[in-house]
């Protein structure tokens, strides 16, 4: 483990290859120049051996899905970057656009050339707006260069890349309410089935990957699935993988590690426990996941692990919180963040991300009833699985957690009548 | 076809049809809110999740019914479980806890959605404890056009009516604005809600949030009694039901046929019976004495002396009939018998021309211009010129309307005091007057029927049977949905009755009979019976092409009680 070499994030200290010329220094766009001298078939099996799957959160092969894009020339194909990296905790995709956007683009490149899709759009999140200049800048080098256009790299196959900005919209990060987005419409999720992969942006077949998956491809294509497969836990959590840590750590930020790595070393990596405090709970992948108790410090975090404990990798942003934290308060401020994003189209998301912040807000203010902890999963349980679109399920994650893991916590608001740690500010 | 299980019963459906179409099908009744048929598919208001089972694997989810479509054979739906009832439960729930629950000041109580699915499906209690629902100030009574209003407090936010703008009206004038717990409904600046179908909006909403400017308050629907109808704004026929109380008509809603107007109407021709109530009603048989004065007499009497008139029996001279476009194909016909009877080619439907609606429908819409219902049929049932065995010098509508046509004539019969502007018309009313005798049928007490020698109180058409002949030569039944009240009765009756006079063999029919005679008469019509006609109606085989109908001079739509007065 100690002998991992940074793979995505090699070239994050080396600001040259912020140009074209810099990052072809470093080997950049050989994965490109290969992809391009296989079949589009060739570079899907590739990807699919190499099991990596999609960083976004829901952990999809990410060679399956581009499998999925129909063969044939009736309509045109898009593949969308989804760099709406907006869940609170995760900040892994603006590393990667801001230090080494030719990464992401030569990882578009190949996608593009793998589904035969000729346009690509990157959805940045609309608070990017460093991100998104640089990789503008970027993308236009590309251009320059004979990377993107007409003819890529010389080979005749014609790729054009767009950044679109949102506008602040959390929803805008759920795939269909990006293409929504894209199109032009309000950013709402569409209901599904027909999945993207065959009615997509403006009604065409699209791959939506995330901006670290697609980061992941350039390697792959270079050196090789067998490499990949040799990073990381089993042969279905393969590969490196940013975590974005934050919380009560002495040394936020985000990190390369083989997937699969230990809570314990990545705590020990980030400096441990900010001043030397007791780790209460950690929330494993993102404002969405369940939160996990400190007991489960040596999880291993890939996929499948992390899912088996209760909770899910999700998009890796690890959230640590120390024994000064209140539990009640934490999750009452993610629900109050739920609520505020809930598109408003589906009763349960809408309705039932609001009656829950009421309810926590209420717990954490000394005003809970008896029989709010079952209250507060009765409706989550309502919600969970019957919304729209994943936003429901991912609002329910911590609240089901808190009542289920650290009820004692709860119950000890209930029966003080109030929160008993220290007030702090930023709490509505 | 695939098959389908629902609830252990199969069925047999077209490849696509949606689990909420199929479930129907069967007889299982899947709630929902934001599906509509002819509205695009949103999954919205989670209603309607089921379980599903696909080759034996049930589907690790509930899924909504209206977004899953039946392909392939072997899917097995379960509505009734615990799980699917738990979920429908949840989303009653989560419904409620921010809707009003005014449900005794809401126009939409008794046809209410909400409260219908919340018998069925939801709790009698409420697990949200907080002080206050979300409310959206200043947004209880929103003008969204000139006849939709909107409660926002009520909304539960199911698109139903962005949907029906963007879609079927095309005008896109509503829009989701705000987002969560507060989205909300609403207009976009500068562009209020009124395109001609805006009204369809309030029924296709499947809660108080939208109501009609027109029907607000006016009465509790479950006070109203319903009978299909057909609208009379144009020649569309677009099927209706009329909705009154005792006789008291409060508002038309589309019934839906898909040949016609599919599930929508007009704002226009639901304004139309707003009529029968403001314009002046011809109460009694009338007869205007020598000095000038009217007189009211017994139908018996009245229909004496018609008969004498009719006869001869007074003033030698041709007799004329003027139709008019609001005539039952029904009474047109007897109309049409009695001018056999007298021996006149002197027979016209006037009809005025009013503004051009279209209706969207799955055929690609459907339109019409003339002011009145049916022209066509009143044409085919013997009251056009043509009509007649020699029609060659007959008089035409122009001639009676604006020229002296009239002057020659001893009789003329106008069928319909209220046939067109031209009734209201000082100067076609005194032209007209100029026949030896003026015996004048209909509903309305219009100039023309106060300038009448002998006028008769007939029902209009809310309260007759009959059959009208729409633009596509469509011919559809309607009922009468109350009897005509007083001394007032329907064409059919009346004419029977003068008929009778003549000849025996037509006295005392009823409509069924005398559409059968009219079948049995008339070639277009051939085949056809009163009881077996289809409920979508039927389409003619009329092969000539309708010609432009005679325009009396002031065409336009019938004068409102506002025009009358003023």
């Amino acid at each position: 483990m100690a002998a991992f070499e940074p793979v995505l994030t090699r070239n994050v200290f080396r600001p040259e290859v912020l140009t074209f010329a810099g990052y072809r220094q470093r080997g950049g766009y050989e994965g490109l120049a290969k992809a391009l001298k296989m079949e589009p078939d060739a570079v899907i099996d590739e990807v699919k051996k190499s099991g990596l799957r999609g960083r976004g959160g829901a952990g999809f092969p990410a060679g399956l899905k581009w499998s999925f894009i129909p063969k044939g020339k009736d309509k045109p194909k898009y593949l969308v970057c989804n760099a709406d990296e907006s869940e609170p905790g995760t900040f892994k995709d603006r590393l990667l656009m801001e230090r080494d956007p030719h990464q992401l683009i030569e990882g578009c490149a190949i996608c593009c050339w793998a589904v035969q899709a000729s346009t690509c759009y990157v959805y940045i999140r609309g608070e990017y707006v460093k991100s998104a200049e640089i990789l503008e800048r970027a993308i236009r080098e590309a251009y320059e260069q004979g990377v993107l256009g007409d003819s890529v790299l010389g080979s005749g196959f014609k790729l054009d890349m767009w950044i679109h900005r949102g506008a602040g919209a959390y929803i805008c990060g759920e795939e269909t309410g990006m293409l929504e987005s894209l199109e032009g419409k309000r950013g709402q999720p569409r209901v599904k089935p027909p999945f993207p992969a065959v009615v997509g942006a403006f009604g065409a077949p699209t791959v939506i990957n995330n901006v670290e998956t697609l980061a992941n491809v350039p390697h792959i294509l270079v050196r090789g699935a067998d490499w990949y497969r040799s990073i990381g836990t089993d042969e279905k959590n393969t590969g490196p993988k940013l975590y974005a840590i934050s919380g009560h750590v002495e040394r936020p930020g985000t990190y390369e590690y083989p997937i699969g790595v230990t809570f314990r070393e990545m705590l020990e990596g980030a400096g441990g426990m900010y001043k030397g405090g007791t780790l209460k709970a950690f929330i494993p992948g993102g404002a969405s996941a369940p939160i996990l108790p400190a007991d489960k410090i040596d999880i291993k975090m890939d996929f499948d692990t992390v899912a088996k404990a209760g909770s899910m990798l999700g998009s890796a942003a690890v959230i640590v919180m120390d024994d000064t934290t209140c539990l009640v308060r934490a999750v009452a401020r993610l629900a109050k963040f739920f609520n505020h994003e809930s598109c408003g189209q589906c009763t349960p998301c809408r309705e039932g991300t609001n009656w829950m912040e009421l309810l926590l807000k209420r717990i954490e203010h000394g005003e809970g009833r008896a029989g709010d902890p079952q209250l507060l999963l009765s409706i989550s349980g309502n919600v969970g699985g019957n919304s729209l679109c994943a936003l429901g399920d991912a609002a329910i994650g911590p609240v089901r957690s808190l009542v289920q893991t650290f009820r004692p916590e709860v119950d000890r608001h209930l029966a003080e009548r109030g929160c008993p740690f220290p007030e702090r500010r930023f709490f509505a | 076809m695939p098959t389908v299980t629902i609830n252990d019963r199969a069925v047999e459906v077209a490849a696509g049809t949606n689990l909420i179409e199929a479930g129907q099908k069967v007889g299982v009744q899947i709630p929902h809110y934001c599906y509509h048929p002819r509205l695009s598919v949103v999954g919205q208001c989670r209603m309607c999740l089921v379980e599903i089972e696909v080759g034996g694997k049930k589907m690790p989810k509930l899924q909504t019914a209206c977004s899953t479509q039946v392909e392939r054979d072997g899917m097995v739906v379960r509505t009734g479980t615990p799980e699917v009832a738990e979920a429908v439960k949840g989303m009653m729930e989560f419904l409620l806890i921010n809707h009003p629950l005014d449900c005794p000041i809401c126009d939409q109580a008794g046809e209410c959605g909400l409260q219908d699915y919340s018998f069925k499906h939801g709790m009698a209690f409420s697990r949200f404890q907080f002080e206050d629902k979300r409310t959206y100030p200043g947004r209880e009574r929103i003008p969204l056009g000139a006849n939709v209003l909107l409660n926002m407090n009520r909304c539960i936010q199911c698109t139903r009516c962005v949907r029906f703008t963007e879609e079927i009206a095309k005008t896109g004038e509503l829009g989701f604005f705000n987002r969560g717990a507060r989205t909300e409904i609403g207009t976009f600046p500068g562009k209020p809600l009124d395109n001609p179908l805006a009204t369809c909006v309030v029924d296709v909403c499947p809660v108080g949030a939208l109501t009609s400017t027109r029907f607000r308050f006016a009465e509790r629907v479950f006070y109203l009694d319903k009978k299909p109808s057909l609208c009379t704004g144009c020649d569309i026929g677009c099927n209706i039901t009329i909705e009154h109380r005792k006789g008291d008509i409060k508002r038309y809603k589309p019934r839906y046929n898909p040949e016609v107007n599919d599930y929508w109407m007009c704002d226009y021709g639901r304004s139309t019976h707003e009529r029968y109530k403001a314009v002046p009603r011809l109460l009694t048989p009338r007869i205007k004495g020598g000095d000038g004065a009217s007189a009211a007499v017994s139908w018996k009497e009245a229909l004496d002396l018609a008969y004498r008139r009719l006869r001869g029996l007074g003033e030698e001279g041709p007799v004329a009939f003027l139709g008019s476009g609001f005539l039952t194909c029904e009474e047109a016909f007897l109309f049409a018998q009695l001018a056999d009877r007298v021996g006149t080619p002197h027979r016209a439907v006037p009809v005025d021309l009013g503004t051009r609606w279209t209706i969207p429908n799955l055929q690609g819409g459907i339109s019409g211009e003339e002011a009145a219902p049916n022209r066509r049929g009143t044409e085919l049932a013997g009251l056009a010129a043509s009509s007649a065995a020699t029609g060659t010098d007959a008089l035409g509508a122009a001639e009676m309307l604006t020229g002296d046509g009239a002057a020659g004539c001893a009789v003329l019969v106008v069928c319909d005091s209220d046939f067109g502007r031209a009734a209201w018309d000082p100067e076609t009313v005194a032209r007209l007057r100029r026949a030896g005798f003026l015996l004048v049928f209909g509903w309305a007490d219009s100039p023309l029927a106060q300038a009448a020698d002998l006028a008769l109180p007939l029902a209009h058409h809310a309260e007759k049977d009959g059959t009208f002949v729409n633009v596509e030569w469509r011919l559809q039944r309607f009922l009468a949905a109350y009897p005509a009240p007083g001394q007032m009765r329907s064409g059919v009756e009346v004419l029977t009755d003068l008929l009778g006079r003549f000849d025996s063999a037509w006295s005392r029919l009823d409509t069924a009979a005398v559409f059968d005679r009219l079948a049995a008469a008339v070639p277009a019509f051939a085949g056809l019976s009163w009881r077996h006609l289809p409920a979508t109606g039927v389409e003619l085989a009329v092969s000539q092409t309708s010609q432009a109908p005679p325009t009396p001079p002031g065409g336009g739509h019938p004068l409102t009680a506002e025009q009358i007065s003023g």
